[in-house]
């Protein structure tokens, strides 16, 4: 312990003053690089048993956690021995992070893994590696390409969707008769499961001789209404069930931004003889830029997520012109149990959302900050 | 029987007051007659009252006395228990533990087998653990458990078409002999006799249901004077002729448009082919022959070949007859039969058993009295695949969709003797010959499997009515022991070639591609892929050992 501790001011904060010996920071770089090397060496040697290219019996991949395990000790330790104090601090957080990690990371591997792989659940012989065999087929599979296609079109109906919501986010913050009745009856949709929606709307509402959504079809003079035979009117159907249950979504997140502008600065533009129309374009719309990016980023998340109201109504017919991506990784993983390559289709979707909304977010970000 | 097959003849009105009163005073006397009543147990002397113990059993709860309860499964167990106890003593199996996995559908399958084994418990001292599964979740454990080697059950409920990836991997014990005598398997309905449940000459499984496709129609379609002035088709020839004869016409019943034959044209997690399946059978699977999906020597799909492409091709002529219900391009096979046949929409239907009973009987239902039955269409020719030409000759060849369900034990058991007799002791307690007629007779999820289960005299002397019985069963019966019954091949991954079929078939009903043959082609790919993923060498291999050859 250093004598000089009792001359620091904040004794609350530094209780004394390591001096670290050379041998302890040597010793904490073996634990940690060394630990490092068994555990990267007892994941090779298992990852090569399992995929058969050595002559290793792998039941299981419990080895590995032991390993990590002990690797994590040994890391603790070496913040001890090299960190002295700081190091004991550290050990506080240390073993949340490891495990946050471990939860993270771990399932990542196995998932590349897994998708590096040609594993049908039916084959006798298991999990094969295939290297980027899978990443070839996906490049030309007509089904996956054509989900995607989907995707783009489902996602670019989220404009739709916002023009929607604002106008109703906007009727709601005026002042209107029954407003908080028609606040909570807006956001009924938004409580119901897509899965009941489904039922409720696409097969029974929409049926098409005795929906009641088809009888009123018929008195308008559609003989012969069909929701779901025509690929085009198929996809707006499926659109728009999506679209009813997501809408109070954005429309209540509009309404939150609108009721926090101050209504001094409509009041003064109303003053300098502002017309409604530029009132809301010039003052009220760009003030909701914000909210209105944070609201339509996340309709985005939710919509490539898209496949409940789908599995459950068309199955992605007629002919995959409603399918989703995900409704399609579905079938695949699930009704053929084709394991590795549903992962690689699940992991290329993963990489274009992060790329997607990466790309949306600096674009955002430079248009609303412009920098001269 | 289909629980919902059993409520809708107790709505309908099927079973009399008196038949109740008949059902309760049997009931009366079954209790005194077993004892049970009374908390003890008793040992029918089954042999010599067989004839007894089957009324008896058909008396519990009594027809129009509401549905079973877990305290009469357990009567019915007990009083079926004599055949195990000719082969077990008492408390034979003390501090036996098995672990059996099946189905939670409510009040049927793992509900059922609960109340059938108490009584087998108690006297052979065996504990049986549960694993209860939801439907949707059965096939995608089923496969995990298989793939990663995790067998955590000793006796499994299963579908035949998995027995390629179970049995096809040695995962199941071998039958003994002395269960093939406790559960008369000559009993069976041809189809569910051998090379089904066995692999390799060896049998693996008990029988507790029995599966096929049959044909409903509505009888005021048909005859001198209806809307089509035909008699009942009897070919997908006359099928499609009578379906595009019916555009424009009205529905006597409903006033309403009529249509013809309601093909789904959209999938259904892969029980969607079985479909067109009833369509192909008539034109590929010949007499004398067991195949009809894959070539026997190369495993190559027979899906493209003229007999399967003329089955596509006449669901296409519909299409392009627009002679279909509108949207039927997103009817699956639960819209077909329950939205539309049921709700008076559409004359002609290939289903499972018993969908044409609850047309019959059920509330939803308005063809009401107009439904009658039949087995699976036939064809005036059919393709022979070995000279690669047609034959002019009628053929008929019934789709076995699904198979049914069986019990099976684990390979898992077959080093402890003492395990392995307790589990096949269950099994075929399960599967008995009287038992296995209660569960036809009441909700089980089962269907009749057994020519014992169409004596008809017996249904009528438990209180059902004769005619709707004999209705319901004979399409069944006749489909069962059709010498030419189409059965699928248990291989490894079946779904998986029905549910991409599916995918390529919707793009095909949607004018996706340009012909029948190009829609054919495109799943005989899609299957050659599947095939060369899980192993064409070692499917080829099940395959034949599927079809017995």
């Amino acid at each position: 312990m250093s004598a000089g501790r009792h001359d620091m001011g904040d004794r609350l904060h530094v209780v004394f003053e390591d001096r670290i010996a050379p041998w302890r920071r040597r010793l904490g770089a073996v634990l940690v690089w060394g630990g490092a090397a068994v555990m990267v060496a007892v994941f090779a040697l298992l990852a090569l048993g399992r995929f058969g290219l050595i002559a290793l019996d792998v039941p299981n991949w419990r080895p590995a956690l032991y390993a990590y395990l002990a690797w994590a000790v040994a890391f603790c330790t070496a913040q001890v021995l090299t960190r002295g104090e700081r190091g004991k601090r550290a050990l506080f957080i240390l073993p949340a992070v490891l495990f946050v990690v471990a939860m993270v990371v771990f399932p990542l591997i196995f998932a590349v893994a897994i998708a590096l792989s040609d594993w049908n659940l039916s084959s006798l012989s298991g999990p094969r590696f295939n290297g980027l065999d899978n990443f070839r087929q996906m490049l030309s599979d007509p089904f996956y390409w054509n989900a995607m296609r989907n995707m783009l079109w489902y996602t670019g109906m989220i404009s739709v969707e916002y023009v929607i919501a604002f106008g109703l986010a906007l009727i709601l913050a005026g002042q209107i008769r029954a407003r908080k009745f028609f606040r909570v009856a807006f956001l009924l949709p938004l409580m119901l499961s897509p899965v009941a929606v489904s039922w409720m709307v696409g097969k029974s509402m929409l049926e098409v001789r005795f929906g009641p959504v088809a009888r009123l079809a018929r008195e308008l003079g559609w003989e012969r209404p069909s929701f779901f035979g025509d690929p085009l009117i198929a996809r707006l159907t499926i659109e728009a069930m999506d679209a009813w249950t997501y809408i109070p979504f954005m429309m209540i997140m509009l309404l939150a931004g609108l009721q926090a502008i101050p209504r001094e600065l409509t009041e003064a533009a109303e003053v300098d003889g502002a017309s409604a129309w530029r009132r809301f374009w010039e003052v009220t719309f760009p003030l909701m830029l914000p909210v209105s990016i944070t609201a339509i980023l996340i309709r985005i998340i939710f919509k490539l997520k898209l496949a409940d109201i789908i599995i459950n109504v068309t199955s992605g017919g007629p002919g995959g012109a409603t399918d989703s991506v995900t409704s399609f990784i579905f079938r695949e993983y699930r009704d053929r149990s084709n394991v590795g390559y549903g992962t690689l289709l699940a992991l290329v979707y993963l990489v274009v959302i992060v790329v997607a909304i990466t790309v949306f977010m600096k674009l955002v970000d430079r248009w609303m900050n412009p920098r001269y | 029987m289909r629980r919902e097959i059993y409520e809708a003849m107790m709505k309908a009105g099927k079973i009399s007051r008196r038949n109740m009163l008949k059902g309760a005073a049997a009931t009366g006397a079954v209790a005194a007659f077993s004892g049970v009543s009374t908390g003890v147990s008793v040992r029918p002397a089954w042999a010599a009252a067989h004839e007894s113990l089957r009324a008896a059993i058909l008396k519990i709860p009594g027809v129009g006395m509401g549905s079973p309860t877990d305290a009469d499964w357990q009567k019915v167990g007990e009083m079926c228990m004599g055949p195990v106890k000719e082969v077990v003593a008492e408390g034979e199996f003390k501090g036996v533990e098995l672990t059996f996995m099946g189905l939670n559908n409510q009040n049927l399958h793992n509900f059922l087998f609960r109340g059938f084994l108490k009584p087998w418990e108690r006297y052979t001292g065996a504990k049986i653990n549960w694993i209860d599964l939801a439907q949707a979740d059965y096939n995608a454990r089923l496969q995990q458990s298989i793939a990663t080697g995790t067998v955590d059950f000793d006796i499994l409920e299963m579908g035949a078409p998995f027995e390629g990836d179970v049995l096809g991997r040695g995962m199941a014990s071998e039958m003994p002999g002395w269960v093939a005598d406790i559960i008369d398997m000559d009993d069976y309905v041809d189809y569910l006799k051998a090379p089904v449940g066995t692999w390799n000459g060896k049998t693996h499984r008990v029988s507790i249901d029995g599966d096929c496709h049959t044909f409903a129609y509505r009888t005021d379609y048909f005859g001198p004077g209806s809307v089509t002035g035909r008699d009942v088709p009897k070919t997908w020839q006359e099928v499609n002729e009578i379906t595009k004869a019916l555009k424009g016409k009205t529905d006597p019943l409903t006033g309403l448009e009529a249509y013809g034959y309601l093909d789904p044209l959209k999938g259904w997690g892969g029980f969607g082919f079985y479909f067109i399946e009833n369509r192909a059978t008539a034109y590929v699977k010949k007499p004398g022959d067991p195949v009809w999906l894959f070539d026997p020597d190369t495993m190559k799909p027979l899906v493209n070949t003229p007999g399967w492409v003329q089955a596509i091709q006449d669901v296409m002529d519909l299409i392009a007859a627009d002679v279909y219900p509108p949207d039927q391009i997103n009817a699956d096979p639960g819209t077909t039969a329950f939205q539309q046949f049921l709700a008076g929409t559409g004359s002609m239907l290939m289903w499972w058993g018993d969908v044409g009973s609850n047309a019959r009987t059920s509330d939803t239902s308005v063809v009401g009295d107009v439904v009658g039955f039949g087995i699976n269409p036939g064809s005036e020719r059919y393709y022979d695949r070995a000279t690669g030409q047609w034959v002019n000759e009628y053929n008929e060849a019934p789709n076995m969709a699904y198979i049914g369900w069986g019990i099976y034990v684990m390979a898992t058991v077959d080093g402890d003797p003492k395990k392995k007799k307790a589990a096949w002791s269950a099994a075929a307690h399960l599967g008995g010959k009287d038992i296995s007629l209660w569960a036809s007779a009441y909700p089980s999820g089962f269907q009749p499997y057994r020519n014992s289960h169409f004596n008809y005299d017996e249904w009528e002397a438990a209180g059902y009515d004769r005619a709707f019985i004999e209705d319901y069963l004979g399409s069944n019966r006749d489909s069962y022991n059709h010498p030419n019954a189409a059965i699928e091949p248990r291989i490894p991954g079946i779904f998986q070639y029905y549910s991409v079929a599916e995918d390529e078939l919707a793009k095909g009903f949607a004018g996706q591609y340009a012909s029948a043959q190009e829609t054919a082609d495109a799943i005989a790919a899609a299957w050659e892929k599947i095939t060369d993923q899980i192993g064409r060498e070692q499917q080829l291999k099940l395959y034949r050992a599927s079809l017995g050859l």
